[in-house]
């Protein structure tokens, strides 16, 4: 009996060793290979932030105002921020090389849809990002264009602007990632609609005559006496 | 050099047929039919009795015109086919025209009015703006004659003008040119002037893109670059200005095309403007100003709500562009009343001076930044029209003297806004 | 010495070539002399030149024109002193004229002091300064130059009782270079001149200096290793200066003389020279692409030499004999006119006084690659006398005007150096600057006008060539480029009127410039450009993009 269980033990215990025999040499290919990675990563993400630096990337983000919304965000500068990301991007890769190498069945399946579902993450960032930055664009824009225009409540009119394209980025970016897709396209499309109604139907009783001015004004070019009002600044 | 020829096949071929000329008047169009007329015809006696001899011609440059413009301008020369002329020609006058875009702009048309001029070897070139019928035959040669006679390289108009007109140009941009280049030219912006060879060729060589997208500030470079290239300027008085439509409209289209220029110019020329102090005179032929004083209607109260308005709602923004105290002390003067209100000189210098820095660091987009002066530069249009409401025409005189004082005086807080955090 | 200093100067210039002897005598003994010259340095200013090249006025007995020198470190009497040198020199420089003179490295005159002590005996310790021999049988395989006057290299000497050897005329005996005290004296002697202050030197027959057994003895790697030797010493003492090289060679074989940029800095393109006047007479530009075809890239800093005539005959050692013959029917019928395997003519006997054609030649000259050397008298037509001895015929006295002499001398007329030119045509009353100067029209102020649009952008002198082939062979068009800048020069070889289509479609859409008249052309498109040209006419545009 003892036998038998030592020799079921020993058994084992070699299919153990064997199993792990089989794997080290695969094992240590991954490790070798995450680490070649690593350095890669380290070197591309040194060139590219040279690069950017370079390039001086920084003054340019900080023309669009992606600076800001970074600072914000508590993220650190645009060049810095692409340079960690193709490391990430770079190790990432070379890690599931090595894993691939060890030739593990399942989990290089589950692996794969995580790295296909990945590019509709990056993708949904981008477009939060950027459509972040058009908002305060956009908003800024109107802000300034309604107070030359004298037209009242700007600040009002700026901040509506500004929520509308945030909440069109976040429905964008939540349709990207598949996440009930439905639900929030169905929700913005009610909320957009009730805002432009009321805006609609506001405008066209209560702003009548404000609604006329502004489009004479636009539209017409003959009547000059308005412009007396200002003296010409040349 | 731009890739794509600014000189269409056309126009080459004119241009071999005018061969070398002495004088060339470039006349920039877009839908003029109606005052393009008389000055063309004032042009033309202008030419003949001021220089009778001299090889001359008109080259119109035409933004897309669909009323026939065009052809009422070259319907005017004068040759040995048509006598269009009562009085005696020596020479044939050339006058040609081309179409250098669809749509017009002011860089299009200058650069078109530029290449013709170095190709026909001019001597002196001369720019009118087709809208002034005020203007006389005796403007040429006024604004002519210091280029092709006294080797002088640009010439700025100097005008008669109502006491409350021009006043962006009296308050912003005489003042700061002058404070920081140190030449006191009145009329920088201008919509007719003259240029040598020389300083032509010399801005054709040196200013491919630009400074302002839409091009429609090139008149400004072209007397940024003449300032800073050490370039010998004068000023001729000529005599009542007329506003045509790019004069007048919107301020802020006004404000791109001049402010946005001058700020722009700023990086490029540090070292020219941050030595130096002070300013010199220009020399100048006639009257240095005059000043006309009938009343006009101006809607003041606008002007100050405006003002309010504007501090009130664009706080956001000016918390990126100006300092701290500026902007306390702006928002104290917005919340005075209409009686007591008051934006002295020294604030509106210190307003402008940090909006420069801030333009030059892009703390946002810069239009935004030009947008954002607007209905300050209103609250201070407010004060200038309180302030000169019954002043004399050298009372007028005398506070925008005094007010390029305070430019020239505050010129050290500029740059010490400019060097901070860069 | 210049206040700025560029070392490619030479790139840009135009040079003029003048014999002292012949241009302008001052105190009346019936040579032009150094005074002479130092004055007329303001007409030299007015035509354009940037430096004059100085035939050789060292003490000589003139039995070469000065080529065979007797004392190095001095001036001939006949042309003033050290010091009137001196004088013209800071004349030159004052008005940014820089001064070329020559130096005879190869041979020095039998009466040479050096010569003389060598000959003495066979234990002088000057003896190994020359080439001696017992016999007259060494060195079979080099050939004799001046076929003419010369049966043989070697010229025996009564007085040491051996051969010594001689490239040139038997009374220049050939220096020896395998020996280092002769290398060092005359580096010594180039310091002399340099520290004076001249600009650079014309080193005359530098194919000769060293001789080896069983070669042609010209172009040795010995003499190459000499040159770099002067080069290099010669930079780094007096930085700036400039070394041309006189060798009659093809073009691959004068490509050595460049070295790596470590030999000389200029080097006279001789083939070219006979092949311009055969195209021309031909009306074919073949001659002419196919030599600058075979002419081997030179390293940046380096430039060949371009002239029409010289104080030589036009040299036809560097043509094919069909050729030769082609050329002395064309150019020398008669024999008189013929020496050496050459024509001794000038460049409008030679052209028969055709203006159009000395323009077309001057303007070859002026828009090839290189730096044009102009020869004294032909910016005004001069003309020849063949019937003077040797090549005397094209080095009489310059004329300035229609007056006593020419205005060359206040000496008696027969007391001159050489008889001045009389006849109808070409003599000094129909010919003479005073009257060109008067006229716009002249061929003088013709040069002046060329001179000065050719200096008026450094494309000509440093720029890229690039032939256009046109169907019509008659007319021969090239491009020059440098940087962004593009000149089209376009010349009629022909005596009749020519039409010609140009393929200039990688300059579509630039404007042509014509530059003496800066007048604008049609713009250049799609299709091939026609352009008609009148006889012997040519066209120089600056193809500008605005």
């Amino acid at each position: 009996m003892r036998e038998l269980i030592w020799r079921e033990l020993t058994q084992a215990g070699e299919e153990i060793v064997r199993e792990f025999a089989h794997l080290l040499p695969r094992l240590i290919e991954m490790l070798i290979i995450t680490l070649v990675g690593w350095v890669i990563a380290i070197a591309l993400k040194w060139i590219l932030r040279s690069a950017l630096r370079l390039a001086k990337f920084d003054k340019l983000s900080e023309n669009s105002g992606a600076s800001q919304l970074l600072n914000k965000a508590a993220l650190p500068s645009s060049t810095e921020l692409l340079s960690r990301f193709m490391f990430w991007v770079a190790w990432l890769g070379f890690i599931l090389l090595g894993v691939s190498v060890l030739g593990i069945g399942g989990l290089q399946a589950h692996i794969s849809r995580f790295f296909l579902f990945l590019p509709r993450v990056f993708l949904a960032l981008f477009i939060v990002f950027f459509g972040m930055l058009a908002a305060s664009f956009f908003s800024r824009a109107t802000l300034l264009a309604a107070v030359n225009a004298n037209l009242p409540s700007a600040r009002l009119l700026s901040i509506a602007i500004r929520t509308l394209l945030i909440i069109f980025v976040v429905s964008m970016a939540f349709e990207e990632l598949g996440l009930a897709e439905q639900t929030v396209l169905l929700a913005f499309g009610i909320a957009f609609g009730a805002v432009m109604l009321s805006l609609a139907i506001a405008f066209g009783t209560g702003g009548r005559d404000l609604a006329r001015q502004f489009l004479e004004k636009r539209l017409v070019r003959e009547e000059k006496s308005e412009k007396e009002d200002e003296p010409s600044p040349l | 050099m731009a890739e794509e020829s600014v000189l269409t096949d056309d126009l080459v071929r004119q241009l071999i047929n005018v061969g070398e000329v002495d004088i060339l008047v470039g006349l920039p169009t877009h839908n003029n039919a109606k005052s393009v007329g008389p000055v063309v015809h004032a042009i033309q006696e202008g030419l003949l009795k001021g220089f009778p001899r001299e090889r001359v011609v008109i080259v119109n440059a035409d933004g897309g015109s669909r009323d026939g413009t065009p052809g009422l301008v070259t319907g005017a020369s004068i040759d040995d086919i048509r006598h269009g002329y009562k009085g005696y020609a020596l020479r044939t006058l050339h006058s040609i025209s081309t179409r250098y875009a669809n749509n017009p702009s002011a860089r299009g048309g200058l650069r078109t009015i530029l290449a013709a001029a170095e190709l026909l070897r001019a001597k002196a070139c001369a720019v009118v703006s087709p809208e002034s019928t005020g203007m006389e035959p005796e403007w040429i040669p006024r604004l002519l004659r210091p280029v092709y006679h006294d080797n002088f390289d640009l010439v700025t108009p100097i005008y008669r003008r109502h006491k409350f007109e021009g006043l962006l140009v009296s308050n912003l941009v005489y003042p700061m040119t002058r404070a920081l280049y140190g030449q006191r030219i009145r009329e920088p912006y201008a919509s007719e002037f003259a240029f040598s060879a020389r300083l032509g060729s010399h801005f054709l060589a040196h200013n491919p893109g630009s400074y302002d997208s839409d091009g429609s500030g090139a008149e400004m470079e072209l007397t940024m670059s003449a300032i800073t290239g050490g370039f010998r300027t004068y000023q001729s008085f000529l005599g009542t200005k007329i506003h045509g439509e790019r004069e007048g409209g919107d301020l802020v289209p006004a404000m791109r095309r001049t402010v946005g220029v001058l700020f722009s110019s700023l990086e490029a020329n540090v070292a020219a403007w941050s030595s130096g102090n002070g300013s010199q005179p220009v020399p100048t032929l006639g009257s240095e100003s005059e000043v006309t004083l009938e009343p006009i209607r101006v809607n003041r109260k606008r002007l100050q709500q405006m003002f309010c308005a504007g501090v009130a709602e664009l706080e956001p923004v000016f918390r990126s562009i100006l300092s701290a105290a500026t902007l306390a002390e702006l928002q104290q003067i917005a919340s005075l009343g209409e009686d007591d209100f008051r934006y002295p000189a020294e604030l509106w210098v210190r307003t402008v001076y940090e909006f420069a820095a801030s333009y030059a660091k892009s703390v946002m987009s810069r239009d935004h930044i030009i947008q954002g002066l607007a209905p300050l530069y209103r609250g201070r249009i407010f004060t200038f029209l309180e302030e000169n409401r019954s002043s004399s025409a050298e009372e007028v005189e005398k506070n925008i003297e005094s007010l390029c004082i305070e430019f020239e005086r505050l010129k050290p807080y500029l740059l010490e806004v400019w060097n901070t955090k860069k | 010495m210049p206040a700025r200093l560029d070392t490619l100067w030479y790139k840009n210039a135009v040079i003029y070539q003048v014999h002292v002897r012949a241009f302008y005598d001052s105190n009346g003994d019936g040579i032009g002399d150094f005074a002479g010259l130092a004055q007329k340095l303001d007409y030299l200013q007015e035509l354009g030149v940037d430096a004059i090249w100085l035939m050789p006025f060292f003490p000589s007995p003139l039995r070469d024109d000065g080529y065979d020198i007797s004392d190095y470190t001095s001036v001939h009497p006949n042309y003033g002193t050290l010091d009137d040198f001196k004088k013209f020199l800071a004349a030159a420089h004052e008005r940014q004229i820089k001064v070329i003179i020559e130096m005879v490295l190869n041979h020095t005159s039998d009466q040479h002091p050096w010569f003389q002590e060598s000959r003495s005996s066979r234990e002088n310790p000057r003896r190994d300064w020359y080439v001696w021999s017992d016999t007259d049988t060494r060195y079979k395989g080099a050939r004799i130059i001046f076929l003419d006057t010369e049966l043989s290299n070697w010229a025996w000497d009564p007085v040491s009782k051996s051969y010594y050897w001689h490239r040139f005329f038997s009374h220049q005996p050939d220096l020896n270079y395998d020996n280092p005290a002769v290398r060092e004296e005359m580096w010594t002697l180039m310091k002399f001149w340099l520290e004076l202050g001249i600009d650079g030197f014309r080193l005359d027959a530098v194919p000769y200096l060293v001789e080896r057994e069983g070669t042609n003895c010209e172009n040795l790697p010995e003499t190459h290793a000499i040159i770099k030797e002067l080069r290099q010493k010669l930079d780094h003492e007096f930085p700036g200066r400039m070394l041309l090289a006189e060798a009659n060679q093809w073009p691959a074989d004068l490509r050595p003389y460049f070295g790596n940029e470590d030999e000389f800095h200029m080097a006279f393109h001789f083939p070219l020279m006979p092949r311009m006047f055969m195209g021309v007479k031909l009306e074919d530009r073949k001659p002419i692409t196919e030599i600058l075809q075979q002419t081997p890239e030179i390293p940046p800093s380096c430039q060949w030499g371009l002239f029409l005539r010289n104080h030589d005959e036009l040299t036809l050692e560097m043509v094919t004999d069909i050729e030769r013959d082609y050329m002395y029917d064309s150019y020398a019928r008669s024999k008189a006119m013929r020496l050496n395997l050459g024509i001794r003519r000038r460049l409008a006997p030679l052209l028969d006084n055709d203006r159009r054609r000395i323009e077309l030649m001057n303007g070859m000259l002026m828009s090839l690659p290189g730096t044009p050397v102009l020869y004294y008298g032909d910016e005004i037509g001069m003309g020849d006398n063949i019937n003077l001895g040797d090549r005397n015929g094209v080095r009489t006295p310059m004329q300035w005007n229609g007056g006593w002499n020419g205005g060359f001398s206040a000496a008696d007329p027969e007391s001159l150096y050489t008889s001045l030119l009389l006849n109808p045509v070409y003599g000094y009353q129909a010919v003479n600057v005073l009257s060109q100067k008067r006229s716009e029209h002249s061929l003088l102020s013709w040069m002046q006008q060329i001179i000065r649009v050719r200096r008026s952008t450094p494309v000509f002198g440093s720029g890229s060539i690039e032939f256009l082939y046109p169907a019509n062979h008659r007319v021969l068009a090239y491009v020059r480029q440098l940087g962004d800048e593009t000149i089209l020069v376009v010349n009629n070889l022909s005596s009749s009127a020519q039409a010609v289509e140009l393929d200039l479609r990688r300059y579509k859409g630039k404007i042509p410039i014509e530059m003496f008249g800066r007048n604008l052309f049609p713009r250049v498109a799609e299709a091939p450009y026609l352009l008609t040209l009148g006889p012997y006419q040519f066209y120089w545009f600056r193809l500008r993009r605005i």
